[in-house]
């Protein structure tokens, strides 16, 4: 295990890293996730532990049916996500609360309240009602490890996976945490009990009445827990909350009386009674949905009078303080008329090279999840809709059903993106005689979140070889005559391939495969640069949104003054294939 | 909420910014006080705004630095800075790299780079010091740690020990970096020291 700065047994760790510890010294045996932040750092920091087996699955419902089989064979298992992975994982989330558990079973959820790195901002909290099964909420890296250790217990005794529900300030925070040290669980290993494990109706009937059974125990002992907690203060102002919001109301109003949910689901309202008659003004302070202040209100408590919490967005320690009515200190205006500073496609990056022959070619682009998402801004506008993994392709087929043409619009989706959940639309293609025009574009990593492993690269999550999907393969397995394989440098044949596509009465898969320049950085480069004397000044080159290419055109001047910037140009050339008038060239070594 | 002191770090994506952090709170941790750190790192490595925040103090509740109550706002960018300048307290420092980098993307309409960036820096904050963090990392031997140089200059404004920032240094950096980056750390607080001193340096 790594930690950042350790002095003695406590080491300042972020929610993630703290997650991956509480799972490690809990004896852990398998770990499992598809990359997503901000879950990713938590398989990322088991990985290295020979002690423990890590995956990436290929997507998050994989993840977690490995895991399942782990905790019934025995051994405890934890499956982490982001929030949006849980809907893919939802199949078997549902009907794992019915069959239970052997080996503690953990899913940890990382939700993305104010979508720093995400398509929605859905609660995840309903998740576990939902499901019926407990839920814990740390507010800060001690606790992160902690319930994660109890997490395991809580699984094990009440017979029940348990979901850890995080925010980004908890995965991305760093705090204090004292370290312990592992206890091995050795797995019983796998026992034939169908009434338990194999979830035919007859069986499901019955275990859906162990589960209500297990929801009234888990009610009970919620009562007495000591993952909630009271902190008695002043009486006037009683304050109901969980998760990092605690940690905001805790600043604002030092002085007053909490209770402070660690176990959100099942909720403890005979606790929540008490404590509300033993202040005068009560309120619950949490993030996103009301999901708290609905339980809370059903049970006829009568909360104060508040502004509204915001339902949309993070929740600022501003917004606490001003629901709690603290003083606040005196802000100042934010500088309005600054430069926005937006993420870019990196200066080499293949999929701008691609983008820029569909922007070219002016058609429609049903989008997916990933890097090349960022196409959507401007000056490359390549990105029309972008709706959850894997959906490009389907959607794709949609308008084309729809309007009877796909001659104007491809279908464009990463490498990791495709496996995790594109394999099955594209089989919807063929299957339903769809002609789609479907492009991967292939980094050959998982880009976005920090460069992780899948099936098509060819290494595990712990960095040993291991047999390397073949996406060309696959396609034409599924039934797609036309597979091509591009490098996206090479804009002429990559445009030569689309159009061919666009006029075809089939399927075709395009891969444009190309290394992600971050992975290649010590790669030695030629910056490229232009010759003032044959430049045109028409501006094509800026067009693609490249980094390194710098408009210096003057004010009130019509032809464009470009510069490109040798530091960070990446040397792919892709500009100097564009550029009509042949004025960009390499730049003379050490000029 | 004197007792909490809020040091907020500020630049674009691949300057170093997450390292940095860590170097900080290190520091702190090794000075014996309760820390918290955030960072919004989603999109660190493409370009954009990244910020990260450090507290600490006896007890630190909130990751999360109100708005109007940063101490000290260090800024790998000029403009980055410029962005954070009014989350600081009235009685508010700030330590910038005299670096420009324009954004990557201009969306229309979008305004141009402020020109005049270092000049409203000046003025946007109780104290502001301004250094040279990227010549200076170039003379300690790496361009690239113009961040330990910018926390070398912040060492000067922190009631830490040298060794608690070094030892940080240490625990945060690959051992093959540590050399140039305790020199980038050194000039940074040299820079500062001179800057106290009122002989700013030229380059």
């Amino acid at each position: 295990m790594s930690e950042t700065t350790t002095v003695g047994t406590r080491a300042l760790l972020s929610g993630d890293e703290a997650i991956a510890r509480g799972a490690f010294e809990a004896g852990v045996r398998v770990a499992t996730a598809y990359p997503g932040t901000p879950s990713t750092e938590i398989l990322e920091t088991l990985a290295p532990c020979p002690e423990v087996y890590t995956e990436w699955a290929p997507n998050e419902k994989v993840a977690l049916e490995v895991a399942i089989g782990a905790s019934l064979a025995g051994a405890r298992a934890i499956c982490s996500m982001k929030h949006v992975g849980l809907n893919v994982a939802s199949d078997p989330l549902m009907t794992a609360s019915y069959t239970g558990v052997r080996g503690g079973l953990v899913i940890v959820s990382a939700d993305d309240p104010g979508m720093f790195s995400s398509q929605n901002e859905q609660d995840n909290r309903h998740y576990a009602r939902f499901a019926k099964i407990p839920m814990l909420e740390p507010a800060d890296s001690q606790e992160a490890k902690d319930f994660v250790i109890r997490a395991f217990e809580i699984s094990e005794q009440f017979d029940t996976p348990v979901m850890v529900r995080i925010t980004t300030r908890i995965a991305h925070s760093k705090s204090l945490v004292t370290l312990g040290e592992r206890v091995e669980h050795e797995p019983a290993g796998f026992q034939r009990d169908p009434a338990k494990t194999t979830m035919v109706p007859g069986n499901a009937r019955r275990r859906h009445q162990l589960v209500e059974e297990r929801t009234k125990a888990l009610v009970a002992w919620a009562e007495t827990c000591d993952l909630n907690r009271v902190e008695r203060g002043d009486k006037r102002i009683g304050v109901i909350t969980s998760g990092v919001p605690y940690q905001y109301a805790r600043e604002a109003r030092p002085r007053a009386s909490a209770l402070k949910l660690g176990l959100t689901n099942p909720l403890p309202a005979k606790l929540i009674k008490r404590f509300a008659r033993s202040v005068e003004r009560l309120y619950v302070v949490e993030e996103l949905d009301p999901y708290l202040e609905g339980q809370i209100r059903a049970v006829g408590v009568k909360l104060a009078r508040a502004p509204s919490s915001p339902r949309c967005g993070e929740l600022s320690p501003a917004d606490v303080a001003r629901l709690l009515g603290a003083r606040r200190a005196s802000v100042a205006a934010p500088a309005a008329d600054l430069p926005p500073r937006p993420p870019a496609l990196c200066p080499g990056c293949g999929h701008r090279a691609l983008l820029t022959v569909l922007k070219k070619l002016k058609v429609f682009v049903s989008g997916d999840i990933g890097c090349y998402t960022l196409g959507v801004q401007p000056p490359l506008q390549t990105m029309d809709t972008c709706i959850c993994m894997g959906a490009s392709i389907g959607v794709a087929l949609g308008v084309e059903k729809a309007t009877g043409r796909s001659d104007n619009m491809v279908a464009v989706i990463g490498d990791s993106t495709f496996i995790h959940s594109g394999i099955t639309p594209l089989v919807d293609v063929v299957y339903n005689q769809g002609t789609t025009t479907v492009i991967i574009l292939d980094n050959e990593t998982t880009a976005m979140t920090g460069h992780q492993a899948h099936p098509a690269t060819g290494k595990t999550a712990s960095g040993e070889p291991t047999h390397t999907l073949r996406m060309d393969d696959l396609a034409r397995a599924i039934g797609v005559r036309h597979v091509h394989v591009v490098d996206p440098y090479d804009v002429r044949e990559s445009e030569r391939l689309v159009r061919d596509a666009l006029g075809r009465s089939e399927p075709t898969v395009i891969i444009a495969r190309r290394r992600c320049v971050l992975l290649d950085r010590g790669r030695p480069r030629v910056p490229r640069q232009i010759n003032p004397e044959e430049c045109r000044g028409c501006g094509i080159c800026l067009g693609h949104g490249c980094p390194a290419i710098v408009d210096r055109t003057p004010p009130g001047r019509k032809r464009k003054r470009v510069e490109i910037i040798a530091q960070l140009c990446a040397g792919c050339g892709v500009c100097a294939l564009l550029c009509p008038s042949q004025a960009i060239k390499e730049a003379p070594a050490n000029g | 909420m004197a007792e909490i002191t809020n040091i907020a770090i500020a630049g674009v994506g691949g300057q170093g910014i997450l390292l940095a952090s860590d170097v900080v709170a290190g520091a702190a941790l090794c000075a014996g006080h309760d820390v918290k750190k955030n960072e919004i790192h989603g999109m660190a490595q493409r370009g954009g705004s990244v910020i990260s925040e450090v507290r600490f103090g006896a007890k630190v509740h909130s990751p999360v630095v109100p708005d109007g109550q940063v101490d000290i706002l260090l800024a790998l960018e000029l403009l980055e800075g410029l962005r954070n300048a009014h989350r600081l307290r009235q009685s508010g420092l700030v330590i910038a790299d005299d670096l420009r980098i324009r954004p990557a993307v201009r969306p229309p309409g979008a305004p141009a780079y402020p020109e005049d960036v270092s000049d409203r820096l000046r003025v946007s904050a109780a104290r502001v010091i301004i250094i040279p963090a990227t010549d200076l990392a170039k003379q300690a031997g790496n361009v690239r740690a113009a961040n330990t140089v910018l926390v070398g200059a912040l060492s000067q404004h922190l009631p830490f020990a040298v060794e608690a920032w070094r030892e940080a240094l240490r625990a945060c950096l690959r051992p093959a970096l540590v050399e140039v980056n305790l020199r980038a750390f050194q000039l940074g607080l040299e820079a500062a020291l001179r800057q106290a001193q009122g002989r700013p340096h030229r380059s």
